[in-house]
Order: structure tokens, then sequence, then C-alpha cells
């Protein structure tokens, strides 16, 4: 029990794994790849008709025709699985989109100007933080329609929040440094240091952000189709998981539900190991001493 | 000290007026709420109707003159008919009263809605709690105690692969195992007396609370970690002390800021964020109050479940300033 306690200093900051992204994010890589390209390609891949009733039996389990089994109806779930990653996907990155394009520029005005702008766009940020998302969501889904392009905008008007708070934070960190105020001197507008100074130095914590965020909201899309608030024409995988919740359909099929939860399981494990692999290699704060 | 508390319960106050009259506003921009009230005959244009411009057409199922008196009633009676700055105006001043208005669905006291809701997503909110830093202090401790050995590493991919299944997944999974296939829980909410109650609460705890424990554990690790490379740990080795003890009366409590502030967050989005897990174990908590309303536009249910939420959000944060100043002597002094 009187193991020594950790006292490698490089641990402490994740110095020495940090210069390599390493194996593990090529794996995350390439499973993102892979599922960005079949949803992309969906209709040109040798696989059933997701929408056709009758492929297989009804509620046959995973074999060779139907590799994931079929549901109630029928359909080939391998077929619908790589289809409702479509509309994930297409959500996901549309909200990150938005939120970073919002976000990431009120935070920046707000922590390059600071003062009475910095108070304002601050204030509103809490109280957007302090609404509860998923009631915002619900309300705007609710009354506006759930299209794709509805639930899109809604999870980024959530995103935003949180992305300007971060662009915040960075860009209040850099205005205070010498190259700033060296450009300052040199006469540059504040339009032109925050677009040639600043943004670069936040784009990059934000661009790891990006794949988070896109974890993040694929989540919360599959959170809005458990409220019934799902795109209304297709399918995400939010919405397969939620048909195949039900206790009947878990009790005949439980793949109906699986394999929708694995695709997005593995699909949010990928963003999130890739995003945090890039964030750690993209800060520079975190080199240690032990980095060369 | 007491100026800095009076001016934080200020912004306090102005945040959760701010959120309301964002609900407010939106509530009565986006939809219609008398639909749900008089049902078809709200969206029909009655003040035309009333002034005879249009013809009433009662014989053939079209608008009746008497319909649109029942509008123009509901209309009065929930104070539509005023514009909405004032409508709002007289809302807050009425919460004040404790009076948080009728619901329009069923007409019943939304202070009574949530009365009975509230209760439920709290006990639920309690046990994710609980569960959740239970296991995660432990947890940590152990792993930052043999960092980097067999242990921490495997627990360090476990929290990583738990935070990315979602909460709905994890609910589905379990309901699946426990409820669908070896039945040792309830399938919905029984309320016959606390012991049912907390036992059709386990897995819905367990579905808020693992992620929960997952992501405390993450946090107090690494604090933990840095926390053991300072001088005064140094020190107290020195001075010969046992690892047991510098660690749990050491290092543990400067290492739980990010750990408290993270609590804080939490707990206040649980109070009504458990929507989904509401949903899914069919818990009628004030989650699903607020989803339901929100779907029926009952807006003075969706209004007071905000303010509830909104409050919580706020006064945690405010409580968790406070608990920084016990867990760190620095910035009691500075205050």
């Amino acid at each position: 029990m009187d193991a020594p306690v950790q006292t490698d200093p490089a641990e402490q900051f994740g110095a020495v794994a940090a210069r390599r992204l390493g194996l593990g994010f090529w794996i995350a890589a390439s499973w993102i790849i892979l599922i960005v390209a079949v949803a992309a390609l969906a209709p040109w891949l040798p696989i059933a008709d997701p929408n056709e009733t009758g492929v297989g039996g009804r509620m046959d389990g995973p074999g060779w025709s139907n590799w994931f089994g079929t549901d109630s109806n029928g359909r080939d779930m391998f077929a619908r699985t790589i289809w409702g990653a479509r509309v994930s996907l297409i959500v996901g990155f549309f909200s990150v989109l938005l939120g970073m394009c919002v976000g990431g520029t009120l935070g920046m005005i707000a922590g390059y100007f600071r003062g009475i702008v910095d108070r304002v766009i601050s204030f509103s940020v809490f109280v957007l933080l302090a609404y509860p998302g998923l009631v915002l969501a619900l309300l705007i889904v609710g009354l506006a329609g759930q299209t794709l392009p509805i639930v899109a905008m809604t999870l980024g008007i959530l995103a935003i929040a949180p992305i300007a708070r971060l662009s915040r934070a960075t860009t209040l960190a850099y205005s205070e440094r010498e190259f700033v105020a060296a450009a300052r001197v040199l006469g540059a507008t504040d339009r032109r240091i925050m677009i040639r100074e600043l943004l670069p130095n936040v784009l990059i914590p934000m661009g790891a952000l990006t794949l988070l965020g896109m974890a993040i909201t694929i989540v919360a899309e599959g959170g809005l189709a458990f409220l019934g608030l799902s795109v209304e024409e297709g399918f995400s995988w939010g919405k397969m998981i939620v048909l195949g919740s039900a206790p009947r359909t878990l009790r005949e099929g439980p793949w109906v539900a699986m394999f929708p939860i694995g695709a997005m399981f593995l699909t949010v494990l990928a963003l999130n190991f890739a995003g945090d692999r890039l964030r750690e290699y993209f800060d520079v704060r975190e080199l240690g001493i032990g980095a060369g | 000290m007491l100026v800095v508390l009076a001016r934080r319960l200020a912004q306090l106050v102005a945040v959760v007026l701010a959120v309301t009259f964002l609900a407010f506003t939106a509530m009565n921009t986006l939809g219609d709420p008398l639909f749900n009230v008089v049902g078809f005959v709200a969206s029909v244009d009655c003040d035309a109707v009333l002034a005879g411009e249009i013809e009433d057409v009662s014989g053939q199922g079209g608008t009746a003159t008497g319909d649109c008196q029942v509008v123009a009633e509901a209309r009065e009676e929930f104070h539509l008919d005023e514009p909405i700055p004032i409508r709002y105006g007289r809302w807050v001043g009425d919460v004040f009263t404790g009076d948080l208005g009728t619901s329009f669905k069923n007409r019943m006291p939304v202070s009574t809605v949530l009365a009975d809701r509230l209760p439920k997503s709290l006990l639920l909110m309690g046990m994710a709690e609980v569960f959740a830093v239970a296991v995660s202090i432990p947890w940590a401790v152990a792993a930052a105690y043999r960092a980097n050995r067999a242990m921490d590493r495997a627990s360090t991919v476990g929290a990583f692969g738990m935070l990315a299944l979602p909460n709905f997944a994890l609910g589905v999974i379990l309901f699946y195992f426990f409820v669908v296939r070896w039945q040792v829980f309830p399938s919905r909410f029984e309320d016959d007396n606390l012991a049912v109650r907390l036992k059709s609460l386990v897995l819905p705890a367990l579905t808020l609370g693992m992620p929960l424990a997952a992501t405390y554990f993450r946090l107090l690790r690494t604090d933990l970690i840095t926390t053991l490379q300072e001088d005064f740990v140094v020190m107290a080795k020195a001075k010969g002390l046992s690892n047991r003890w510098i660690m749990f009366r050491h290092a543990l409590r400067p290492s739980l800021f990010s750990l408290v502030t993270v609590f804080g967050l939490n707990t206040a989005a649980l109070i009504g964020g458990a929507l989904i897990v509401e949903q899914i174990f069919s818990i009628p908590g004030l989650g699903r109050a607020l989803v339901e309303a929100s779907i029926r536009d009952d807006y003075p249910v969706v209004l007071g479940a905000t303010v509830v939420i909104a409050t919580g959000f706020v006064a945690i944060n405010f409580v968790v300033d406070l608990a920084y100043s016990y867990l760190d002597p620095r910035v009691r002094r500075e205050s």
C-alpha cells in the first residue's frame, strides 16, 4: 500500500504524448471517414432500400442475408443504419458550423472589445446557458416544424453559448499578448487585428472543438428524437433508437435498437477521441518542459 | 462581503427575469396558446366575425359568433388581449405573490402541477448525484494513488467510453436487460410508498448517474495528480505522514475545485434536464411536465417549470461560488 505517488512531471502536462497523434487517433479518424463515406455514398451502395418492407422476414435476427437483422416491417436494419447516418451527420455538422460562426464571432467581439460590449454578450450567453437547452429546442422545433434545416438550426442555436464562452476566453488570453500590442502599435485597425492576429489563434482550439461539438449535437439530435421531435421525413440514428426501444420491439428484436446504438456509440467515441487528441496536439500551452 | 453578495443576488434575479421573459415571448409569438383551450376556432379571425365583417356561417360547419364569444372570453380570462410586455409584467407580479397562473390544459393551478412533479425530479436528481459522487471519489482517489498503473489506465479508458455512450442509449440498454429480459425492475414509475418509489427510480438514477460518475472521475483524477506534485505534499511526505493521510487530509480538498463546479452545473441541469430519462422510464417528473406542456402550448406550465429550473440553475451557481471560499481559504480572504 505504500506505492510512490506519481511524480513524473511530464505526465502532469500530458507532454510526452502531446506531439504525436498516435495510433488511436488514426483508428478513430478512419472510422469517422468510413462513416462519412458510406453515408455520402448510401444511394449507390449495394444495400437494400431502407424503406422497402419485406426485404427479410419480420423481426429476423442478424444473419447472412440481413447483417443487422430486420425490423417489425421486415426492413433491412443494415441499410437503415447507413441511411440513418446521413441525417445524424448532417445535423451534427451544420449545427456546429452555425454555432461556430455565431458563437465564435460573438465570443471574439466580447473578448476583444471588453467593457460594455462584453457585459452585454456575456450576460446573454449566461441567460442562454441558464435556459434549459432541450426546452428551448422543444419550443423551436415544436413550433417551427420538424424539418432537417430547423432541427439543425435549433441545435446550432444551442451550441452558440458554450462556443461563445470558449472563444471569449481564448480571445481574452491572446489579446494581452505582445504580437497583438505590436500590431496595434503599427497602426492596425481593430478589424485587422481580430482577423489577422487573433482569429488564427482562436481557430485552433475551436477546430478541435468542432469534432467534440459534432459528437454532442449528434447525441442531442437523438435526445430530440426521444421527445418526438426528430426529423419528420426520413430518420436519424436517434429516431431509429426510439423506434427500436418500445418495450415490445425490445423484447422481440433487441437488435433493432442495439445496432443504431452501437453505430452512434462508436461514432461519438471516435469523434471525442479524435477531438481530444487534436486539442492536445495543437494546445501549445500544455507542452511541458519535458517535450523537445 | 455583503456588498458582493448583494450584487451577486441582483445578478441572479436579472438572469431569471431574462430567461422567463425569453420563454414568455417565445411562447406567445411562436404558438397559439388558445388552440388547446377552445379548440380549432382559436385560429379563426374572430375580430372580423364579431365585427360582422365575415358572415356567421355556423350552420355550414363554419365559425359561429357563439364560438367566437368563447374565444373572446378565454382571451380575457388569460389576459391574452393585452400587449406582451404588460402581460409579462402582470405575470411577474403574480409570481411574486406566489400565483404561477392556471394551466390551459386542465385549469389546475400551475403551483399544484409543479408541487406534484418537482419532488419526483428532485428525488431522481438526488439519487443520481449520490451515486455519482459515492462512486467517483473513491474511484478517482484509487486511480490517482497509483497513476498510470494498470487500474488507472483501465479506469481512464472505461470512463472515456462511458462518456461516449449517449444517455438515452444507456437508458435503453439498462431498460432492455433489467426490465425486459430479467424483469428486476418495474417498467414504469410506481408511487405506492417510498420503497416502491425508490425502487422504480433505481434504473433512471443509474442512467443519469453513470456518465456523471465518469465525468467526476476524470476531473478529480487529473486534479489529484496535479495536487500531488505540489510542494506541500512533498513536505507532508517528508514529515513521514502516511500516504493515505496525505491523500485524504491534504490532497483531496484542494483538488475538489473542478468537481464542485461541474457538480453544481450538472445538478442544476438535472432539475429539469432529465426529460429524456423521464420519458424512457415513464416518470411523471418536472421534465415530462415541461415536454407535455410545450407540445400543448400550455405556457403557464412551461413558464412555471422554467422559473423553477432557471432559479435552480442560478441558485446552485451561487452556492458553488460560496463553496469555493470554503474549499480555498485564499478566495475567502480576497472577498
